[in-house]
């Protein structure tokens, strides 16, 4: 849509070069630049927002610096950049017996799984890369090409804390997408499409019409998504993949500088993805709670954006507070509690619709 | 089937209530926070009796200093020190009561004593000093101190004293002379002494 869009306008403001593949490159390329742009000042965002939520839930002040330099900025607002410039100047190690190919291409894996989901992401009416038919299948099955990376960087590290981390994520991603899918299929049940921006417009029309409000199985449904969704970005009461007290950091053990970094980026884009999923598929998407309020594409932004951030804080604060389970309690949360709820869920969910046709 | 549904209730019901008090915590976040800004804000300094009388006697042993235009170089503190922290090294003055100014010696104290000792070396190793703060009572002219003591007005109590090199906790307090005001005093103390 927004690489259409691009083209279309490109080929206005120079026809004589109209339908080069220059311009469908350049199309193309650009959303991924501000895709790029957009994921790292989130990321500054989202790191700064956790320091500062644990901070003043265990009643500290968190980076406090007074000016730049040593003390990092204002509030500590340079703390984010100051650890990412860390991260990057750090010394690259690979070890030895590492399997050299598959430790260096884990972290692409993973950061692919998250930026390509971004594009199926709607932001307003017309502010999306791809409206694919089929989207919130595409995310769910790009958030799964996680377990593959997070098992390339166990295996090929060649450590033991680093495979035991990559055998539980897999686990335990590869356990909690049946919910979260389960979950997904109650939505689409009542929206009756994929399509990301479909399921938004059937929920037009004010904080009413928001899926989550359609029946009373919807906020069961949320809640078993929502967790599923942490689960699945192996956020803290389910960290086991990298449980620091166990497994000294599970799969990322072995990583350095920025290889680390990308990881770290690549957990915190997912849990946008995720956030995303469940406010459109929840909440609305980018439409406005009141109808007809605040409804302009910027406006459109503002909601998306919101309602996501909203959804991330749930996690930061659920982090702070909830902690670790135990392997065998993971696996029983999931087959024995989320999934027959799940699966009486879509069964309510499907009489639910078919009595209200 | 009932336990199921209890689980879950008691599960649900307590992640609620713990999630109350994070959220309690962080909105009280303004007039809640347990950490000070340590380099621009500090504790205020604690109250502590442990003299007999009590509330007059206000002793914080902080750390110890020393006037040197009051020592007479009496090495009455040094034989104190149960664990031999401080070191002292005396020369004889060629005149009593009289000053040096080459090595920068006062000859009366603040109490009158005409100095019969240079000294030319007091060095205080704080990282060996127990605080123990038995050097400061046989002191005749109360010149070796703890800072926080009754003399706290002369210099204000300091409980950070963290140096980045080990060297630099020991305290040399004499204070340095030219080389041949030294080499002067040490050949003329010796003569003195023979």
């Amino acid at each position: 849509m927004t690489v259409d869009y691009i083209f279309d306008s490109l080929n206005q403001l120079l026809p004589e070069l109209a339908g080069s593949s220059l311009f469908l490159i350049i199309s193309m390329l650009l959303p991924i630049a501000l895709l790029l742009g957009f994921i790292t000042i989130y990321g500054f965002g989202v790191i700064y927002s956790e320091i500062k939520v644990s901070s003043f839930i265990q009643d500290k002040t968190g980076p406090m610096g007074q000016g730049p330099g040593l003390h990092a900025g204002k509030w500590g607002l340079l703390q984010p950049v100051a650890d990412g410039l860390k991260l990057f100047i750090k010394e690259d190690i690979i070890p030895a017996s590492a399997d050299r190919p598959l430790f260096i291409l884990a972290p692409f894996l993973i950061f692919i799984g998250a930026l390509t989901s971004f594009i199926a992401v709607p932001f307003g009416e017309k502010i999306i890369i791809t409206d694919m038919n089929i989207g919130i299948f595409y995310i769910v099955g790009m958030g799964s090409l996680a377990v593959i990376a997070l098992i390339l960087a166990g295996w090929s590290s060649n450590n033991k804390w680093a495979l035991y981390g990559g055998m539980r994520s897999a686990a335990q991603i590869i356990s909690y997408e049946i919910p979260a899918g389960i979950s997904l299929v109650a939505v689409i049940m009542i929206a009756s499409s994929l399509s990301m921006q479909e399921i938004i417009a059937y929920q037009s029309g004010g904080i009413t019409n928001w899926i989550i409000f359609d029946n009373p199985f919807m906020p069961i449904v949320f809640i078993i998504f929502f967790i599923s969704t942490l689960a699945e970005t192996n956020r803290t009461p389910f960290d086991l993949p990298e449980s620091e007290s166990e497994l000294v950091a599970g799969f990322v053990t072995e990583y350095s500088g920025t290889r680390y970094a990308i990881f770290f980026l690549s957990e915190y884009a997912n849990m946008f993805v995720v956030s995303a999923v469940s406010a459109t598929a929840f909440f609305g998407g980018w439409q406005s709670p009141v109808d007809g309020f605040l409804d302009s594409p910027a406006w459109s932004v503002f909601w998306m954006i919101s309602k996501t951030f909203f959804l991330v804080f749930v996690m930061i604060w659920i982090r702070w507070t909830v902690p670790r389970l135990r392997v065998d309690q993971l696996m029983h949360m999931c087959w024995k509690v989320f999934i027959p709820i799940g699966l009486f869920n879509v069964f309510g969910v499907a009489i639910w619709t078919i009595l209200r046709g | 089937m009932i336990k199921f549904f209890s689980d879950i209730y008691t599960a649900s019901v307590t992640i609620m209530g713990g999630m109350l008090i994070t959220l309690k915590h962080l909105f009280n976040a303004k007039n809640g926070i347990a950490t000070l800004q340590y380099p621009e804000e500090r504790w205020p300094r604690p109250e502590r009796n442990i003299g007999f009388d009590l509330g007059s006697y206000n002793v914080i042993r902080s750390r110890l200093h020393v006037d040197m235009d009051d020592c007479i170089g009496c090495l009455k503190c040094e034989r104190a020190c149960p664990v031999d922290c401080i070191k002292i090294e005396t020369a004889k003055a060629p005149e009593r009561g009289e000053d040096i100014k080459d090595v920068k010696h006062v000859g009366v104290t603040t109490n009158g004593t005409r100095k019969a000792m240079v000294v030319t070396r007091f060095d205080i190793d704080m990282t060996e000093c127990c605080y123990c703060n038995l050097c400061t009572y046989p002191c005749p002219e109360e010149c070796i101190f703890m800072t926080g003591g009754p003399n706290s007005k002369k210099h204000p109590i300091d409980y950070e004293f963290s140096e980045s090199n080990r060297s630099d906790l020991i305290y040399r307090f004499a204070k340095p002379g030219t080389k041949e005001g030294m080499d002067k005093l040490l050949e003329d103390g010796e003569s003195v002494g023979a």
